[in-house]
């Protein structure tokens, strides 16, 4: 990304918020020299301008002995190749790593985000139903009231059965009274019949009907024999 | 006779049902069954009781007068309709729900209100990205560290790291 400059407030009393900084820093050639250099260099001197302005400043420096090789230029080369071949190895890793830490901060404030979010419109929801339900309450009462039309109807009906029920009962009792005592008289006149017939038999009539019965058995027994 | 047969109104029992809470479904189920029992009580009795026959029993009683008295008495009787006693406490039940709905009513809306503003706050946040610490305590005030409260670092009790 190479920088421009970014446009920041530049007419009275802007309220809005900034634009969000950019992710990545500036490009960058060999780690250390800006991009922004060779870009300047660039119209005047073509590509290779800088590199040759590097290679010139440099060689001015060793031959003017203006910086002096000693043993600290040796353990200068001996760190920085080592550090530089740790970073090329292991650079990417390690920012990856540091992104992943990064991302699960801002994954778990997002999670808590979003269950807030769910918790809230669930809330929501069930307040609207809550409002729905209490809405039927009409149902209620017509229940009720239903209930008490049916007992009261059900008790007159009751009245009405059971004063139906009384008074059938009285009546069949005085006609089921009338039958029995008819029934008895004659039951018992019946009875008394039979005891004067029976008394009224005198030892002769006994005498001549069991003759006149056994005289017909013969009689019978005679023709029952033939027919056999 | 007017007052006698007040019109049973037809309930959706199913529609009842379904807006029932769960708190309240023994209840419900208790209305239910006492209902259904009226109404099979109801249905099991005839609308009117059979008719005497009077002939028969003029025939059949020798008393004289007996049945005529009984018959005289039987249709001048006047069976007393039950006495309702309990609709007026049912209207001022209702009267009483619809006021109490009323409020419930009000107070699920103000609270629906407060849902609302803060679901409108949270969905209308900057993402995490771009946010400084400042906009993050200023979105959820509890992020903010006390520092008046824990002077030195890391301003939280150790054991909330």
């Amino acid at each position: 990304v190479l920088h421009i400059a970014r446009p920041i407030h530049t007419s009275q009393q802007c309220l809005a918020p900034l634009p969000p900084l950019p992710e990545k820093g500036g490009e960058v050639r060999h780690g250390l020299i800006p991009e922004e250099f060779f870009q300047f260099l660039y119209p005047k001197t073509g590509v290779t301008g800088p590199y040759m302005l590097g290679t010139g400043l440099l060689l001015y420096f060793l031959s003017k002995e203006i910086y002096v090789i000693n043993h600290e230029t040796v353990a200068a080369a001996c760190i920085l190749s080592v550090i530089i071949y740790g970073i090329k190895k292991y650079g990417a890793d390690v920012a990856a790593f540091a992104d992943k830490l990064n991302e699960e901060k801002v994954a778990k404030a997002l999670s808590v985000k979003n269950d807030a979010i769910k918790e809230l419109e669930t809330a929501i929801e069930q307040e609207k139903k809550e409002q729905w339900r209490v809405e039927g309450r009409s149902y209620l009462f017509d229940a009720k009231r239903n209930n008490i039309a049916m007992l009261l109807e059900a008790n007159y009906r009751e009245r009405l059965l059971t004063v139906y029920n009384e008074v059938k009962k009285r009546l069949d009792y005085q006609v089921a009274m009338q039958n029995l005592k008819r029934q008895k008289e004659q039951d018992h006149m019946i009875q008394w019949v039979e005891k004067n017939v029976v008394q009224s038999i005198t030892p002769q009539q006994q005498k001549e009907s069991i003759a006149k019965c056994i005289l017909d058995l013969k009689a019978l027994s005679k023709s029952a024999q033939v027919a056999v | 006779m007017a007052g006698r047969r007040a019109a049973l109104k037809a309930i959706d029992w199913a529609a009842f049902a379904e807006r029932v809470p769960a708190a309240q479904r023994a209840m419900f189920n208790a209305l239910k069954t006492r209902s259904d029992a009226l109404s099979a009580r109801l249905a099991a009795l005839p609308e009117k009781p059979p008719a005497i026959d009077w002939a028969y029993y003029k025939a059949a009683v020798a008393k004289a007068g007996m049945v005529d008295e009984f018959q005289k008495k039987f249709s001048a009787l006047k069976v007393p309709e039950p006495v309702d006693t309990q609709s007026a406490k049912i209207d001022a039940q209702e009267q009483e729900a619809a006021k109490t709905t009323a409020e419930y009513v009000q107070a699920s809306k103000a609270r629906i209100a407060q849902y609302e503003n803060q679901l409108k706050k949270l969905r209308s946040m900057i993402p995490f990205e771009q946010m400084t610490f400042e906009d993050l305590n200023e979105a959820f005030p509890e992020t903010k560290l006390d520092k008046e409260k824990y002077p030195y670092w890391p301003h939280k009790p150790i054991a909330e790291l």
